[in-house]
């Protein structure tokens, strides 16, 4: 079952969602972590590992939204409040905007701050900006920032995954979870 | 007999002059020494804004010739502020203690259609042989020497401690350099 239905996700949406939920996770722990060590080659190695996984986060995020405009998701089920509709719009909406925002922003400081980049050893990452150290400085402040507003999203995007689980008892969370699940 | 010796005045006219070594010295503005390191296996150029090459060299003639280039170490330059923070320290250029690099070489060898200057390279206090090939193009009184080798940084103590693991930045760096000259006096 590849494509969505209008009650369950197809396997392709699947494997985007869970391939891209390990990725961010691991992501921002290498940010955290890049961020924080000292300098030393531990460092540099760090912010190589996650400027790559964030190009990769990148592509991956692209192609997901290509697959979504040709596959609508499934319908939410009966017994969601205006509410809760509006909540689930406004957060699956921000969490697109920053697995765009925070590669852009990231590629910025990296731009602005005039390093020498591959992706994984490979695709030299052209310029998007000058080199310049305020801009540089202020990219860096606002890839934070952002990065915070999605440690917050998440926990957003669980608990309601969860919500829907425990509390509202329907199918939302596991019409997600890889293989067949029969709903109830 | 008045045709040949015409001729033979016309030959000498075109003759290379006679083997005399010039002294020649760098034209800073036309000028440029360069070093490229490698920062997770991508290049990472940098540039020492201030040197100096005093040169006496023949190129029909190079034995005899003598090249000795001055290098303002603390005007390493690889435009990344928090780089050129880096490389102040003891780990790397340490310019507190090693402000200046210096290169001599009195042999100069014609190589093929390039010379090669060998000499002693001295880097962060350490004294290396080192080869530098180079090709020469002269008009009148000025010249340009251009040429590139390749050092091992860790030979120069450059990147001590964790930093002379070499899988993050490389061993080795390529000197690239474009020199200037004018025919002095």
């Amino acid at each position: 079952m590849l494509r969505n239905t209008a009650d369950s996700w197809g396997a392709p949406a699947k494997l985007f969602h869970w391939a891209m939920a390990a990725l961010i996770l691991a992501q921002i722990a290498l940010g955290v972590m890049a961020a924080s060590w000292r300098v030393s080659p531990a460092k540099i190695e760090l912010f190589f590992w996650h400027k790559s996984t964030g190009m990769l986060i990148f592509a991956l995020v692209a192609l997901r939204l290509l697959w979504r405009l040709a596959n609508p998701p499934p319908e939410l089920p009966s017994g969601i409040a205006a509410w809760e509709r509006a909540a689930a719009r406004v957060s699956h909406l921000l969490l697109y905007t920053l697995m765009i925002a925070l590669p852009v922003t990231g590629w910025i400081v990296n731009s602005a701050s005039n390093i020498p980049f591959r992706i994984f050893w490979l695709i030299p990452l052209p310029a998007i900006v000058a080199p310049d150290k305020p801009t540089a400085d202020l990219a860096a402040l606002v890839h934070g920032g952002l990065a915070a507003l999605l440690a917050l999203a998440l926990v957003a995007h669980i608990g309601a995954g969860l919500r829907h689980h425990f509390v509202k008892r329907n199918t939302v969370l596991v019409r997600m979870l890889p293989g067949t699940w029969r709903t109830p | 007999m008045k045709r040949i010796g015409l001729g033979l005045c016309g030959l000498l006219a075109f003759a290379p002059h006679p083997a005399q070594a010039a002294d020649w010295k760098m034209d800073p503005a036309g000028s440029k020494l360069e070093f490229i390191a490698t920062f997770e296996k991508t290049a990472a150029p940098g540039e020492f804004k201030e040197f100096d090459a005093r040169l006496r060299f023949d190129p029909d003639k190079p034995a005899g010739s003598s090249l000795d280039v001055t290098i303002k170490v603390t005007s390493a330059d690889m435009s990344i502020p928090d780089v050129n923070k880096e490389i102040r320290g003891k780990d790397w250029f340490d310019y507190a203690a090693f402000p200046q690099a210096e290169f001599r070489s009195t042999d100069l060898r014609r190589d093929g259609k390039r010379y090669v200057a060998r000499g002693t390279l001295t880097l962060k206090g350490v004294k290396q042989p080192v080869e530098v090939p180079f090709t020469w193009t002269s008009a009148g009184e000025s010249a340009v020497m251009e040429g590139e080798f390749t050092l091992k940084r860790g030979a120069f103590g450059i990147g001590l401690g964790e930093w002379a693991a070499t899988n993050v930045i490389g061993a080795d760096v390529k000197v690239k350099f474009k020199v200037k000259l004018r025919k002095a006096g």
